[in-house]
């Protein structure tokens, strides 16, 4: 027997577990790459929104910090530091809860603007854009809350 | 054939013409429906708020189809339970409340033939019509069109006049509706890496033309979205911060300490005062790395006392564990740092304490 053929079918599994290794690098490396360009510790707020048929929402800190210190939303309103943490809906906003203590249209635009928050690309994850814990511990992952 | 053929040429200018009003008429007019039905009724029939029927609902929605559209324009016009008249919006003409109420039925999927047989007479032709405008729209189909004429040719140029407005009768919206407009990207959004992004260096460093992007351009909003193009491009708010390396390349701390900023302290008084405290703690760390002093000062201008305590830092010396591992993980100075707040590629702004060394013998502060 020639020693060559032998060997064949060892190489096979190892074939696959060089496949199987390359998409795991793979997938690592496309987890770890910065997938969008939105701005550092934009939100995007997906628990409900895909299901409903509505876009998901995205919250800009950038925007909410040049007017209100954290402590307003974080501390007074109750909103918990998670991405997705918060089950809130347009109930709780138009009974002015979350977003609603100040979207009511009287100090912030009110809920009738749509299109201003769930303004998201269909079916992007809930996640804090570009944080470290996405981009190296837990990518984004689909919530199926009820 | 013999009364048709004298007037064949006209019938079938006629036809054409009617056919591309109804082509470009019915998408127009689906589209307003969704714009009217996303700014008015969207609010309560999305989640079914206040008992709403759901969109796209159809065991809800069977049954109010069934009782005929005029009644849903009635009911969308003059509001019923806890619904307003012309959900909420009193500015929406008939025309757009009616656009709205075929919107919801043609995403209700009822079967047309229900809605058919309680629709309004004018109904009738629009399927032909529809047809004659599917079948006119392929240039090869044009010759020939004996087949699909005579319906549409027969019909009085009453016809075009019933079907043209943006208020075409909801059977043929609900037959012919399958909806370009439904949102239904149910596929995660993770753009491919390109491959500049998989071998940059510093995965936290953005290359500059990648920074500050407006949101139509930023990957994450939906530039199709009228909404997207309403909102304030980040540069345009940053153009006086002072800036940083990372993050939103703003230094948040000294853009509030030079007053460039003033954020509200309370939801509604503007005049609320930070309640700020004044007081380092130094964590001596392992290694070589400089000791972190942490400033109460900086952040109780942002953060009230109870965001942090007791829930994340336990305030008492020698209580809370904190390691990069677990900052990295998204907990401790994490919980901000990484997120919202500097991110931890600026070590020496929080390990900026270095270390007392032998050479100097400089006495431990």
């Amino acid at each position: 027997m020639n020693p060559a053929d032998r060997y064949v079918p060892r190489r096979r599994p190892r074939t696959r577990l060089a496949v199987a290794l390359f998409a795991i690098v793979a997938a690592v490396l496309s987890a770890l790459a910065p997938d969008a360009g939105a701005e550092y510790g934009d939100v995007v707020i997906n628990n409900y929104s895909d299901g409903a048929g509505m876009r998901p929402v995205v919250f800009p800190h950038w925007f909410h910090r040049v007017r209100y210190r954290c402590k307003v939303c974080h501390a007074d309103l109750g909103f918990q530091f998670k991405a997705g943490g918060n089950q809130i809906n347009m109930v709780k906003i138009i009974d002015g809860q979350f977003c609603g203590g100040c979207h009511n249209g009287d100090i912030a635009w009110s809920v009738e603007n749509c299109n201003l928050c769930h303004s998201g690309k269909p079916g992007t994850l809930t996640q804090v854009h570009e944080s470290t814990t996405s981009q190296i511990a837990s990518p984004p992952a689909r919530v199926t809350a009820k | 054939m013999t009364p048709l053929r004298g007037s064949s040429l006209h019938g079938r200018t006629a036809a054409l013409a009617l056919a591309l009003v109804a082509a470009f008429a019915a998408p127009g007019a689906r589209a307003q429906g969704k714009a009217v039905y996303d700014q008015a009724c969207g609010v309560c029939h999305n989640a079914g708020i206040v008992g709403a029927p759901k969109l796209g609902d159809a065991k809800a929605w069977e049954p109010r189809i069934k009782q005929g559209v005029p009644a849903l324009y009635a009911v969308a016009l003059g509001g019923k339970g806890g619904m307003p008249a012309r959900g909420g919006n009193l500015n929406l003409s008939d025309t757009q409340v009616k656009s709205a109420v075929d919107y919801i039925v043609s995403q209700a999927k009822v079967r047309a033939t229900t809605a058919v047989a309680s629709a309004p007479p004018a109904a009738a032709p629009a399927p032909a019509t529809r047809t004659a405008a599917a079948v006119a729209s392929t240039p090869a189909a044009q010759s020939p069109p004996a087949s699909a004429l005579p319906t549409s040719a027969a019909q009085p140029p009453a016809a075009p006049a019933a079907t043209a407005p943006t208020d075409p009768p909801a059977s043929s919206v609900a037959k012919f509706a399958p909806g370009p407009t439904t949102v239904a990207a149910a596929v995660p959004v993770r753009a491919p890496v390109s491959g500049a992004q998989a071998n940059a260096f510093n995965r936290l460093l953005r290359p500059p033309a990648q920074r500050n992007l407006p949101p139509a351009e930023d990957g994450i909003h939906d530039p199709a979205n009228d909404g997207t193009q309403l909102l304030q491009p980040p540069l345009e708010a940053f153009g006086a911060l002072p800036r940083s390396n990372a993050g939103n390349r703003v230094d948040w701390v000294k853009a509030l300490a030079e007053t460039r900023i003033q954020p509200r302290v309370d939801r509604v008084d503007p005049k609320a005062e930070a309640v700020v405290m004044d007081l380092n703690i130094v964590r001596e760390v392992k290694g070589s790395m400089p000791d972190v002093v942490y400033p109460h000062k900086q952040h109780t201008e942002w953060l009230d006392c109870s965001n942090c305590h007791p829930a994340i830092f336990v305030p008492q010396k020698g209580a809370n564990q904190i390691s990069m591992a677990g900052i990295l993980l998204g907990e401790k100075c994490g919980v901000c740092h990484g997120k919202v707040a500097f991110p931890v590629s600026e070590c020496r702004l929080c390990h900026s304490k270095p270390k007392p060394t032998a050479a100097t013998a400089a006495p431990a502060r």
